[in-house]
């Protein structure tokens, strides 16, 4: 090894070697602790009394008729967000990218809420819902009945899942509009020289073109959006009836509140595995497609 | 090989400066820690930067003046979140590691779950005499199968309160303390208020069943003052209290709050503040505020309603904060003295002095003014004095005061079988309860 070769190498250490202390210990040390804690019933409050119980917390987590409501509510969540955030970014993306007049201004306004905390616009949205806030007031000027949003078993959770798509989707709006600034212009060139309609061209060369981005934001977004705690923990605390009642903030409620470690790390073992499968069934059914496109072209 | 040492050497580069929070503290180490005193260390659940915090630091200042020579006692201030995390999670981590302080504050619902668990053990004797400056409310939620294991640094109340010149206006008077409004006295009342609050745009009731701890801090009494409980009196057994008939009976009669339009199925922002409802239950909070921020509201406090066969027990809401002495502390005589010393009356006036909370002395309250001079203040402190009831004392009671929620929540608002719900909330409490029920 060179003198520069060694010089690089622990200059390389010393910027990697902080970034692995607090990976080892809040990432890879719980990581293994939440492995071994699923097998026990570890009781925060009672450490020293742990017992290994074998597969007890499964068959406890899936008698448990508010774990298996809490699964449903996420998968709703997961059913709505997905494709309101993902067509919404794509719309704003196409639409960005049309206009020419404050192009600037739509860019960073419609990216504005992603960068704003979960907790702040939970907090300024539990206002826009609530029964006298300006949404109703709103509805009711124009002859609609008021609704009762996030204070409803009903319209809580889509209540919720089109505020946070709301929030989400300035990030993924940016990821498409790379994209589509990536397509070769003379594509459009050459469609419109064959009198293509405008629907044509979106279909036959936009969305072939900005597929692999697709794939990547469905992706994200679905994994995003099982994460879902904030929202519901500070606009209706998994209320009203526990129709927002989520995994994760069971896994929380559980660990935390109720003190049982060994309980809530089976849960969120449970949790990753679905997420893990779900993951490697979107990647086979979205590359099916692409190879199949290939074979086409 | 190098390439491992420096990945060993940056690791415990980082892992010192994350470390050093276990110590042991030698006399002269802090500033006033002298040779030959016995050392207490304390925990409390608030940053020092806040006024509870400044409290808190003041009484134990003088607690090392008093005892000087003979006890020092160190204070920790340990932030916790608004779901009271932070504080909790140390706690919990210290109960694994060993390094619990001498003394530290639970809060009121948790004394039985910390007390099973052996996180605390019991105060040194009392006399009845140093008992007996204390509420009764305070003794109560501090004792656990018959041991003393913590005493409040401070107490809390809820009033029904009312708007004196909507009532005025309805032509209805309010009851003295010892004879509260029944069940079917006070649905008469909200029938006769809700055509005048519907003029006014508003609710009889400015009442809803947040998430969260004020369900069951507010509303439990109702199940009390109409002959049930929640819970059996060791704290193990839920089948029969939590889902007796009497409790299914108490839970229809909020449902009828709601279906007969008396509240609004919705919260309402400011309903009561603003004019547009003749009662509210809130906590002792709600006096302060009204006084300073909305002085067009004539405030008044009625007793809390009761069932129509009360016997005349105790039901009203109380708790909060309280000082224990931890398992690991080694000498529970010179814990004890911290305990009472933080929790006493002088330590109680500085409390109110700087957050305006009720103190847990009788003493104290006869020392500040309000609850001497002003009705409401004063019938809040009778109210906490006479007919005060801690919330049910068991070792799961996180998940009991959720299931009680959800319940209330299931049947008044969602209009849920009532009988189905009980029983099914019931159900997860006895299974939290396995735990100590299988010992």
């Amino acid at each position: 090894m060179t003198k520069k070769n060694k010089r690089n190498s622990i200059m390389g250490m010393a910027f990697f070697g902080p970034a692995l202390v607090l990976l080892t210990l809040f990432l890879f040390i719980p990581m293994i602790l939440t492995l071994i804690y699923r097998f026990t019933d570890y009781f925060a409050l009672s450490p020293n009394t742990t017992h290994f119980v074998g597969f007890e917390n499964f068959a406890k987590i899936f008698g448990d008729d508010l774990f298996v409501q809490s699964f449903l509510n996420t998968v709703k969540f997961v059913l709505i967000i997905v494709p309101v955030q993902c067509f919404g970014a794509l719309g704003l993306a196409l639409l960005i990218n049309k206009i020419t007049a404050c192009k600037k201004y739509f860019k960073v306004a419609f990216f504005i809420p992603v960068v704003m905390s979960l907790a702040v616009v939970s907090t300024l949205w539990m206002q826009i819902y609530s029964p006298e806030g300006i949404l109703n007031t709103i509805l009711t000027n124009l002859g609609f009945d008021a609704q009762p949003f996030i204070h409803s078993a009903d319209q809580a959770l889509p209540s919720i899942a089109f505020m946070s798509a709301w929030q989400g989707m300035g990030y993924q709006m940016i990821i498409f509009l790379g994209g589509l600034q990536a397509i070769n212009p003379a594509l459009y060139e050459a469609a419109e020289m064959d009198h293509a309609s405008a629907w044509k061209k979106f279909k036959d060369i936009t969305l072939p073109e900005l597929k692999p981005l697709c794939v990547f934001v469905f992706i994200t977004v679905t994994i995003g959006a099982f994460r879902m705690i904030v929202q519901p923990m500070v606009m209706t605390g998994g209320g009203p009836s526990n129709s927002t009642y989520t995994i994760v903030y069971d896994i929380y409620e559980t660990g935390t509140v109720n003190w049982e470690i060994g309980l809530s790390s089976a849960m969120a073992v449970v949790f990753v595995i679905f997420v893990i499968v779900l993951t490697m069934i979107q990647n086979v059914l979205t590359k099916d497609k692409e190879g199949k496109n290939e074979n086409k072209k | 090989m190098k390439r491992v040492l420096s990945i060993l050497a940056t690791a415990a580069v980082c892992l010192t400066m994350l470390s050093g929070c276990s110590r042991k503290v030698s006399p002269g180490d802090i500033e006033g820690y002298d040779e030959g005193e016995q050392y207490i260390s304390l925990w409390v659940h608030i940053i020092e930067e806040t006024p509870e915090g400044q409290a808190y630091l003041k009484s134990v200042n003088s607690f090392n003046e008093h005892y000087n020579g003979k006890y020092f006692a160190d204070v920790e201030f340990i932030p916790r979140n608004g779901s009271g995390g932070g504080y909790s999670d140390k706690v919990n981590a210290s109960v694994l590691s060993g390094n619990l302080p001498d003394v530290l504050t639970v809060d009121g619902p948790n004394v039985a779950a910390y007390a099973a668990n052996g996180i605390i053990q019991p105060l040194a004797e009392l006399s009845d005499e140093e008992k007996s400056i204390y509420l009764d409310s305070i003794i109560e939620q501090g004792t656990f199968n018959d041991k003393l294991y913590a005493l409040g640094a401070m107490e809390s109340s809820v009033g029904l309160y009312y708007n004196k010149a909507i009532l005025r206006e309805a032509g209805i008077d309010v009851p003295e303390a010892g004879n509260p409004w029944t069940f079917s006295e006070f649905l008469d009342i909200l029938e006769q208020l809700k055509p005048i609050m519907k003029e006014k745009n508003g609710y009889a009731l400015d009442m809803t069943f947040p998430v969260g701890e004020a369900t069951i801090y507010y509303y439990a009494p109702f199940i009390w003052a109409n002959g049930g409980s929640l819970v059996s009196e060791d704290g193990l057994t839920t089948d029969g209290y939590f889902n007796s008939d009497k409790n299914v009976e108490t839970m229809k009669y909020f449902r009828g709050l709601v279906d007969n339009g008396y509240m609004s199925s919705v919260p309402i922002q400011n309903l009561f503040e603003s004019g547009r409802a003749a009662f509210k239950f809130d906590g002792a909070w709600e006096v302060n505020t009204i006084y300073t921020s909305y002085p067009g509201i004539e405030l008044g406090v009625a007793p809390y309603i009761v069932g129509d066969d009360w016997d005349g027990g105790r039901y009203t809401p109380t708790g909060s904060w309280a000082y224990a002495v931890s398992s690991g502390a080694k000498d529970v005589e010179g814990a004890t003295e911290l305990v009472k010393w933080m929790s006493g009356v002088e330590s109680g006036l500085e409390l109110y002095n700087q957050t305006k909370s009720m103190p847990s002395t009788y003493a104290a309250y006869e020392q500040i003014s309000a609850f001497t001079d002003d009705e409401n203040y004063k019938a809040l402190y009778e109210q906490l004095r006479d007919y005060g009831h801690p919330r049910p004392k068991t070792p799961a009671y996180p998940q009991l005061s959720s299931s009680f929620q959800q319940s209330l929540e299931n049947i008044a608002i969602s209009g849920m079988d009532a009988t189905q719900q009980l029983n099914k909330s019931q159900e997860r409490i006895r299974a939290k309860l396995e735990r100590y029920t299988r010992k």
